[in-house]
């Protein structure tokens, strides 16, 4: 068979220990890190990246274990969407979190990438990931060979979407990652990862590599609902989680709402726990709607998108208020 | 018996089994890959091409411009604008200007990049308003009328004015149907080589192996018999492949310049760019009705901003007028349709050519007459349906029509009558139906031969070979011939086996479009394996000493029908015949019936048949999201006589499901400088499993007088029908018409809104 569109030439680096890793990380600086290749691949045959060295965590036992962890889970990053979903104690304790991954494009690429993976994806955009060819004609962009925003041709940042489906649930869960290097451990909440600039990836420093992340014991009830134009394969249009808390008596107390593939991060929505903890469905979605600011990151019509906010929040939170 | 029988294609087993060979599965030793350098500009003049860079780089072999294939080509004789390579100029964002042979894609994709273009960027023309502009530059200089206009058609049959007189009601809406594209699993690819006394063959991924040659030997400058274009499986067409493609004379041009065998499969991006896909069209159409239910005229207007090429635009042209008067009884019409040229990648023949725009808007425009005038609108299209033996108001021969049957059936099957008015809130039934054609009258170069010759041999161990120029694409056109040859013989298909697609040594038939192959093929194989079953027939009877009516051959054996003891295997009937006569082997062809019209013009359109359906479709729109989920689509299809009812199942299952992705998703668009929106499958948008409703195939058959065994087509009739019928069911379901399609959840709930407001403003 031809190969269409061929990968770039780069050597392949494949420890077998995280120790093993961060020391090569520590040694080959212009390396990426590759673990299921779901994104990175696509982007390095569209020509995005370059890099001369992969490092493949494919091959990092440690990576791939579920363990109790102060009452809730510790989770390596190396661990694939299929096997968190198909996971009894995520199911059960974190159904939330199982949900968010089985809806990850399809089971084929849910078996090969991974939590950690989806974590460190690269921010997305129509004018962004396309080919070499396509992204030649139209001049490149501001994250890419370019200097102008397609999106907001008069604003000085890049509005790519955050996209990574397990994001909004586990910062409403109060996920926290842990990242390795030859420096040591270094731990961050899953809402400190992500930048305001889409130009940039999640905050992970040079020589690190993402090897678990923490799921505290589950709190409160969370719903997640993922808006795509197809039933599988497609990236999000609009990711949205809502957590509800309550007392003892089962009456909501607070809450959270994050949304998600509308901006280059999350957003958490300012004001969600006292409208939840006031039972105030359509307040919280209104409130959702008004911060949410989708731009033309998607083939699909942004103002359609911003229209589903307060329609996807007021579901998912009639789910579990009414 | 093989006719009617449901079974297994003949080549299923090897394809589901990954035996089957395309074109990118071939080998040869010592071949070289071909990559294209493509136009990053709309419209451009290319100033300077400096290909030393690429020809410096370590295994490149060739590199080939515009300047190496100066001769314009197209699938239609009267708009050859094409050449492989772009000469002088670049007319769209993709087009290729140059290609590399390499010893290996990589290699090859780096020397084109190395190739040093210099351009003169001109002023781009995009829209419809732009291409009818005569201020804007023009795409084809030379032309005898210096305009971007590829063709304007108008017709008039009757007395329109006067029909418009007698209605009762009068409608005049505008619809927009959008492009889209045909996403076959097999991208386009060709293998090319050349022999030891320069005989070139060509491997090529393509619906049209015998217009290949014609083109291939034209553009080369080398006679047909020295070309040779061997079409092995095929991974789908849908229209997609029905042009000559630069892949395949790049390949071919580049093993003649290097004397090695060249490769060139496009990336599924490069589809995107060779496009040939269904034509953006906005249309505008008026249509009178009396107060019971009789149509009394249509004025139809289309207009499409087509792309940079002609493929097949000029017949894309006509076919936008010449199907209205189908399936409905109409005695006055005129139609106005132009194919314009524009800085895109070209559109062409896509499943249901030209049929599928006008048929929307028909379809909409139909149900809103049925509305104005207090008639149940399936009550409409049965009461207007036309009829068997008739000529339609342009002259169309209509042979066998069962379009009332597939009306009543899809009606009872969906259990519309109860359904309709019925359902809850936001749910929704609509009906629609169509015809198609069975194949074109007219060839594309004009001449008097058989449109489809097929050749059968059968020999002296009982085997029998049936030779044809066909293109089985995936739609199964192997096993009709194997189906009807084996009923001619009385052998089981599974015994037969079919050597296609092979301009070296098939008899020549013109190829996969306008679902042609099973009426014009099939009558060829019938023909031929009649005559071969004469033979054997007769070399028994004089064995038995009995008539030859007198045997029948069936069940794999020769059995006297007064004596049905008396038997002997087929095997000892081809010996019989072979020792009586000689290598057994006949010849039969198809030449379309000489159908004399009252109109002169009218050579695009006519067929020997046509096919009919008539579909329901059950939808439920969400009003919060605007999001329409499509329960199940009943689809009940006139196809004369199902020859293998499995696949035309499927094909009306393959249908129904296209229609789905042009109704909900499909949009082939562009940015405004002409830069496609989404040239992947990422982002182009077509049904996946989840998205796809519960499809019921009902089979109705008319016995075409005309037809092999009586049947029809069954590949590209069964489209027509669905978008509408989706469309009058989110109307059935939320009140909105939608007269743009594809019927998006934005588009739908902004119609929902306005709708609210609308109601709201009569409320106070």
């Amino acid at each position: 068979m031809s190969e269409m569109l061929p990968l770039p030439p780069f050597s392949l680096l494949q420890p077998d220990s995280v120790e093993a890793c961060t020391s090569l990380l520590a040694q080959h600086p212009e390396a990426k890190i590759v673990a299921g290749g779901t994104d990175l691949l696509p982007s390095m045959k569209y020509g995005i990246f370059k890099p001369p060295t992969l490092i493949s965590t494919q091959s990092i036992p440690a990576l791939k274990t579920i363990e109790p962890h102060k009452g809730g889970l510790a989770l390596g990053a190396g661990l694939s969407h299929w096997d968190l979903h198909q996971h009894a104690d995520v199911q059960n304790r974190y159904s939330a979190l199982a949900k968010a991954c089985s809806q990850v494009a399809t089971p084929t690429l849910q078996a090969m990438g991974t939590l950690g993976g989806n974590l460190m994806l690269d921010t997305r955009c129509i004018w962004y990931n396309q080919s070499q060819f396509w992204r030649g004609a139209l001049g490149g962009c501001l994250k890419c060979e370019g200097d102008i925003c397609h999106v907001a041709p008069k604003g000085t940042g890049c509005y790519a979407a955050h996209s990574a489906d397990t994001v909004p649930v586990l910062m409403l869960m109060g996920a926290v990652v842990e990242f390795a290097s030859t420096k040591g451990l270094r731990q961050i909440p899953v809402a400190d990862l992500f930048p305001e600039d889409g130009l940039k990836g999640p905050k992970a420093l040079p020589g690190e590599l993402l090897t678990r992340v923490m799921l505290p014991a589950p709190q409160g009830d969370i719903v997640y609902r993922k808006l795509r134009t197809r039933g599988a394969i497609d990236y999000p249009l609009l990711l949205t989680a809502v957590r509800v808390d309550r007392d003892a008596a089962g009456a909501p107390t607070g809450g959270g709402i994050v949304l998600s593939a509308i901006g280059p991060r999350p957003l958490q929505v300012q004001g969600a726990s006292e409208a939840i903890a006031s039972g105030d469905i359509e307040g919280a979605a209104e409130l959702a709607y008004t911060q949410a600011m989708p731009l033309s990151t998607h083939t699909t019509p942004s103002t359609w998108r911003k229209k589903m906010v307060r329609v996807e929040v007021s579901r998912a939170l009639s789910c579990l208020m009414s | 018996m093989s006719v009617g029988k449901p079974s297994a294609k003949i080549d299923g087993l090897e394809k589901i089994s990954g035996k089957a060979i395309f074109v990118d599965d071939m080998q040869r030793p010592g071949m070289l890959h071909a990559a294209f350098l493509r136009s990053p500009h709309a419209h451009a003049r290319i100033l300077s091409i400096d290909t030393a860079p690429a020809l410096a780089i370590e295994g490149v072999h060739a590199v080939l411009t515009g300047a190496d294939l100066p001769v314009n080509y197209g699938v239609i004789p009267v708009a050859q604008d094409e050449t492989a390579l772009a000469v002088d100029k670049v007319r769209f964002i993709g087009e290729e200007v140059a290609v590399v042979a390499a010893v290996d894609r990589q290699t090859a994709l780096l020397a084109a990049e190395a190739i040093q273009v210099e351009y003169a960027i001109l002023e781009g023309v995009f829209t419809i308003e732009d291409a009818l502009n005569p201020d804007k530059p023009l795409l084809h200089e030379g032309r005898r009328k210096a305009s971007n206009v590829l063709r304007r058609v108008f017709q008039k049959y009757g007395d329109p004015e006067a029909g418009f007189a007698e209605a009762d009601v009068i409608l005049e809406e505008d619809y927009f149907y959008p492009g889209s594209t045909h996403v076959p699993l097999e991208t386009q690819g060709a293998l090319a080589e050349v022999d030891g006394k320069g005989k070139l063959t060509l491997y090529s991924s393509t619906q049209i192996p015998h217009y290949l040659q014609r083109a291939l030997a034209r553009i080369l400058e080398m006679p047909s018999k020295k070309v040779r274009v061997i079409k092995p499986h095929v991974g789908a067409g849908y229209g997609g492949k029905s042009d000559p493609f630069a892949n395949e004379i790049c390949a071919a041009a580049l093993a003649l310049r290097t004397g090695r065998a060249v490769k060139c499969i496009l990336n599924r991006e490069e589809v995107f760019y060779a496009h040939r896909g269904r034509h953006p069209t906005r249309m505008s159409l008026k249509m009178g009705i009396t107060q019971s239910g009789r149509i009394t005229a249509c004025d139809f207007k289309a207009v499409s901003p087509g792309g940079a090429y002609a493929s097949f635009g000029v017949v894309t042209a006509y076919y936008f007028g010449v199907f209205l008067p189908l399936p409905y009884k109409l005695d006055n019409l005129q139609f106005e349709a132009k194919r314009l040229y524009t800085n895109h990648p070209p559109c062409g023949p896509k499943r249901g050519h030209g049929a599928i725009q006008p048929r929307f808007a028909l379809e909409m425009h139909l149900d809103k007459l049925a509305h104005a005038i207090g008639m149940d609108p399936a009550e409409l299209r049965r009461i207007n349906t036309v009829e068997a033996n008739t000529e339609t108001c342009n002259g169309l021969r209509i042979t066998s029509v069962a379009l009332e049957e597939c009306i009543d059936r899809v009606k009872a099957a969906s259990g519309y009558d109860e359904k309709k008015g019925q359902l809850p809130p936001n749910r929704g039934i609509g009906l629609a139906a169509s015809a198609y054609m069975c194949g074109a009258l007219h060839p594309i170069y004009q001449n008097d031969m058989p449109q489809s010759a097929v050749q059968v041999l059968v020999d002296r161990s009982g085997s029998v070979a049936i030779y044809s120029g066909t293109a089985d694409i995936g739609q199964g056109s192997n096993h009709m011939l194997a189906a009807l040859v084996g009923e001619s013989l009385g052998i089981d298909p599974e015994n037969c086996v079919v050597l296609e697609g092979d301009t070296g040594l098939t008899p020549v038939d013109l190829g996969s479009y306008s679902s042609r192959v099973t009426f014009m093929a099939g009558n060829a194989a019938v023909d031929a394996a009649e005559k071969i079953a004469a033979l054997l027939r007769e070399a028994v009877a004089t064995k038995w000493e009995c008539e030859p009516e007198a045997v029948r051959l069936q069940g794999g054996l020769a059995v006297d029908k007064h004596d049905p003891d008396r038997q002997m295997s087929f095997e000892q009937a081809a010996i019989l015949a072979e020792s009586a006569g000689g290598t057994l082997s006949t010849v039969g062809h198809y030449t379309p019936p000489k159908i004399g019209s009252r109109f002169r013009r009218q050579s695009v359109g006519p067929s020997p048949a046509y096919s009919f359906t008539a579909q329901v479709a059950e939808v439920e729109v969400d009003p919060e999201t605007g999001i329409t989920r499509i329960d199940k689509i009943w689809c009940a299809h006139d196809c004369g006589k199902a020859i293998n009812p499995l696949i035309v199942e499927g094909q009306i299952e393959g249908s129904v499901y296209m229609g789905v992705g042009e109704a909900m998703l499909e949009q082939h668009d562009f940015h405004k400088g002409g830069l496609h929106r989404a040239p992947s499958i990422l982002e182009y948008k077509i049904p996946t499993v989840h998205d796809t409703p519960e499809i019921v195939a009902l089979l109705v058959e008319s016995n075409d007088p005309g037809g092999p065994h009586g049947a029809k087509e069954a590949g590209e009739g069964p489209q027509l029908a669905t978008v509408p019928a989706i469309g009058i069911a989110i109307h059935d379901a939320c009140g909105v018409w939608l007269n743009d399609a594809p019927f998006t959840p934005d588009r739908l709930l902004k119609a929902i809104e306005r709708k609210a407001r609308a109601d709201q403003k009569a409320a106070n």
